[in-house]
Order: structure tokens, then sequence, then C-alpha cells
């Protein structure tokens, strides 16, 4: 049991690194969306953005947790740990619709802004499976990282596929494991390593 | 900014001579008038300068900071075009 906790803390330091790539990718979509002007750059970079806070916030909750854990307040902990799945859970979801709308392929500005309206509405309309919203959100961001792939065969589109790719198997892993502690393990490394992929395209494309 | 980007590249294209606005205009693909509107706004920029051949009239010449421009403008592409976004 002590091993299996011990194991699982490694994921608040792959978490917090992976916020630190994904406010780096937030940044540099932005100063790009300054340069261009381009709206899609500037939702790419929203969408990075929300997906550090919710995994920084999921970082500070777990302290925070622990902390209240540790001082005997055990029912207070169990509320906020409710509410701090439930809210980083959401944060993950707008982030990758996000993601969906910023890299839909073959459109220049979207129609209306009604449309962002509906789809980041929808993780407050769905019920505790919220990674079965995740998990459908992001097939639709690796099918379009999938076109985009084809249509340009660039390396740096490889390295945006391979880490939306890993995003989603880091959400397949944590709802579809038969152990849950190694679900949970291979789910923060999938995602760290989505990360990682994303950094790359970062690093090469900016030499 | 797409069309400053080309206008850019076609100046580029032109080395140490320059490019001269006829040629700026057919890589650009732009009208005249647009063309002097596009080019004031760079020359304010100070993305180009200008400078009067005794031969061929006025030629644009890329500055330093327009190289710059250009070449960041060239990682923004490659990120965008990524995550499939044309800039």
């Amino acid at each position: 049991m002590q091993t299996d906790m011990n194991l699982v803390r490694i994921d608040l330091f792959l978490e917090t690194i992976g916020a630190i790539i994904a406010f780096a990718i937030s940044h540099y979509a932005n100063s790009a969306f300054k340069t261009t002007g381009q709206k899609r750059l500037s939702d790419l970079s929203t969408g990075f953005l929300v997906l550090s806070v919710s995994m920084f916030g999921r970082v500070i909750g777990t302290l925070y947790f622990f902390v209240l854990s540790v001082s005997g307040e055990t029912a207070s902990a169990l509320t906020m740990r409710g509410a701090v799945i439930i809210a980083v859970e959401m944060l993950r979801i707008m982030s990758y619709i996000l993601f969906a709308i910023s890299t839909r392929r073959g459109v220049k500005e979207y129609e209306n802004t009604s449309q962002l309206a509906i789809l980041l509405a929808i993780p407050g309309l769905v019920s505790p499976t919220l990674e079965m919203v995740a998990i459908i959100v992001l097939l639709v961001v690796v099918l379009q990282s999938i076109m985009n792939y084809l249509s340009n065969r660039s390396r740096y589109a490889l390295y945006v596929l391979l880490g939306f790719f890993f995003l989603l198997l880091s959400h397949i892993f944590l709802i579809f494991a038969l152990d849950p502690t190694r679900g949970y393990l291979l789910s923060q490394i999938f995602q760290f390593l989505g990360l990682i992929a994303l950094l790359f395209m970062l690093i090469k494309a900016g030499r | 900014m797409r069309i400053l980007v080309d206008m850019m590249r076609a100046i580029q294209g032109e080395g140490d001579e320059g490019a001269g606005p006829t040629k700026i205009l057919y890589a650009a693909n732009l009208s005249h008038d647009r063309l002097t509107q596009y080019l004031e706004e760079l020359v304010e920029k100070e993305l180009v300068i200008e400078r009067e051949q005794s031969s061929e009239g006025r030629a644009y010449h890329l500055t330093e900071k327009g190289r710059a421009f250009l070449e960041e403008f060239v990682r923004i592409e490659r990120f965008s075009e990524a995550f499939g976004i044309e800039v």
C-alpha cells in the first residue's frame, strides 16, 4: 500500500512538469496570435492555458487534501477532493474542446461564437462520467490531427498527433485499467509523454 | 499579415539589390494603390527601407528588424501548421 502511495505521488511531479509545458505552449501560441492575428491561435493558447491551470489545480488540490487528511479533517478532505476532481476534469474537457475548435480543418474563423459557448457548457451538463466526455472530445482532436498530418506530412504535425494521441491514451488507461493504481500511473505517464511530444514540437519548430 | 510577409519575401528573394515596386506588386498580387499603402506600412514599421537606385528608380531592402521578423514568422508558420492552423 505504501509502495502504491509512493508510486502515485510521482504523478504530482509529472503533473507539475506537464503543467509548465502546457503553459509554455500557451505562451508561444499567444505570441503567435499577437503577431498574426489568427483567432484560432488564440483559442489554442487558451486551451493550453486552461489545461495548465487544471494540472496545477490538481497538484495543489492533492497537496491540500493531504494536509486536511493529516490534520484529521477527513470529512472536509473528502469533500474537497470531490470538488477538485470535478473542477479539474471540467477544466480539462474545456481545454480539449478548445483544441478541437482550434484544430478544425478547412475553417479560417468560426462563423459565430454561440457554437463555442454551447460546447463549453457541455461539461456542466453531463454526469459524473466526465472521463468519457474527455475521451470523446480527444478522439475528435486526434482525428483532426491525423487528417492534418496526412495532408501536410510534416514532422511537426506528427509530434502534435503523437501528443494528442498520448493524451487520449492517458484517459483510456484511467478509465479502462483493471488495476486502478497501475491504470492511474500509466495514465500519468502517457499524459506526460503527450506533453513531452508537444514540447518537442515547440522546440523543433522554434529552431 | 500574409500580404506583408509575401511582400517581404519578394524583397528578400532579390537579395542585396533589393526589389523594385513592380516585382513586389507581381509577387504579392496587389493593385498599385494597395501596394503603395502596404509599402508605406512596412517602411513605417521599419521592416523595409526605401533606397533610390540611379538606374532603376526606387528599390526596397529588408532591414535587420525585417529579417528577424521573417525568421520569427517562419517559426510561427511551422508551429501553426503543426496544429492545422493557417496563418
